[in-house]
């Protein structure tokens, strides 16, 4: 009997139709709310199977508990590299740099005066963002000089010294929609993400399409996963009006809840076999 | 919101919110279900007996 643990913060639609999937193939899932994990900080085995999933959307609790269970012996999937870049996009951004992927123009500064110059040099529109977050939480695009004051003022004049980082990236005219292609292991499919607003996130709202992904798109996802050591990702691209393609973000733990109807891509039993795969 | 209160039988309690009867059959600790009545977000806190609570605020590091 194959065995595996699932770690999550809320059983959502998305880890219902994982459990089932698993289920269905004869896996015995080990169901773990990451609120009521407490860890040693040891080597000694924590559970008797050999692979976990991790489904924490939490940040924080998923990169930690994803680093003590693999110091523990298990494998887990995706990895605390992948869950530790991905959840800061500057260290997304930097480790896509690093493998020479297109991406849209960014910098990092930590004083108001300094980005906002950086900022007039380089010209408006501009895009920032917080360097943790997700769900368009906190994007917001620069049009003019007195809204970056303003913004950059707010970024460094509260919170505390880890929020005092301005990630800010070239605003991209995107054609009224972006790309999502979905890696598990390799590329199996994606849905193009439309949006009057220029956010299309589709947790702000925007609508999923069917997208049947090129080969092109497809290697570059690939390649942005394997930047970040994620086995199931869902990669962002954005379109430019010229058609260039830009790899924007990699998400480690994937939604689909919203999308899967359309797309009608089998996500959970494609992430099924693959971690099945992984334990054989 | 504080989780309610059980009721008589195991496996159904109301939302807490509307009172709606809501089933916890196959139910799991931390499960997200939506009440039928008021549309509110709920999260399972406990299966047996079945208890439900308005699910928490999304924490600032929650996502994808």
């Amino acid at each position: 009997m194959r065995k595996l643990d699932l770690v999550y913060t809320r059983l959502r639609t998305e880890e219902r139709m994982l459990l089932d999937a698993l289920r269905k193939r004869d896996c015995v899932v080990g169901l773990h709310q990451d609120a009521d994990l407490v860890l040693s900080l040891d080597r000694k085995p924590w559970t008797d199977s050999q692979l976990v999933l991790m489904r924490s959307m939490s940040f924080t609790r998923s990169r930690y508990l994803a680093a003590m269970m693999e110091v523990k012996g298990s494998r887990v999937v995706n990895g605390s590299r992948a869950i530790t870049t991905c959840g800061d996009k500057v260290q997304t951004t930097l480790a896509l740099a690093a493998s020479d992927l297109p991406l849209p123009w960014a910098f990092v500064g930590f004083e108001e005066d300094a980005c906002v110059s950086e900022i007039t040099r380089r010209g408006f529109p501009v895009v920032m963002k917080p360097v943790v977050g997700s769900w368009g939480r906190m994007v917001a695009r620069l049009d003019s000089p007195s809204a970056a004051e303003g913004l950059l003022s707010m970024r460094f004049g509260t919170g505390s010294a880890q929020d005092h980082v301005a990630l800010v990236q070239q605003y991209i005219d995107k054609p009224g929609h972006d790309l999502r292609v979905y890696v598990v292991g390799s590329a199996i499919g994606g849905i193009r993400r439309r949006s009057e607003h220029w956010i299309t996130n589709t947790a702000r709202g925007a609508t999923a399409e069917r997208y049947e992904v090129p080969a092109s798109h497809a290697k570059l996802a690939e390649q942005a996963a394997a930047a970040v050591g994620g086995e199931i990702v869902a990669v962002d691209l954005l379109e430019t009006r010229g058609g260039d393609i830009l790899v924007n973000e990699v998400n480690h733990c994937v939604e689909f809840a919203r999308s899967i109807e359309v797309s009608g891509i089998p996500i959970p039993e494609h992430i099924a076999d693959y971690v099945l795969g992984v334990l054989s | 919101m504080q989780p309610q209160a059980q009721s008589g039988t195991v496996g159904i309690n109301q939302c807490p919110l509307c009172i709606m009867e809501i089933k916890g059959d196959d139910r799991v600790e931390g499960e997200v279900l939506t009440c039928d009545g008021c549309s509110a977000e709920l999260e399972v806190v406990g299966v047996s007996p079945l208890r439900l609570a308005e699910a928490p605020e999304v924490e600032e590091d929650w996502g994808e």
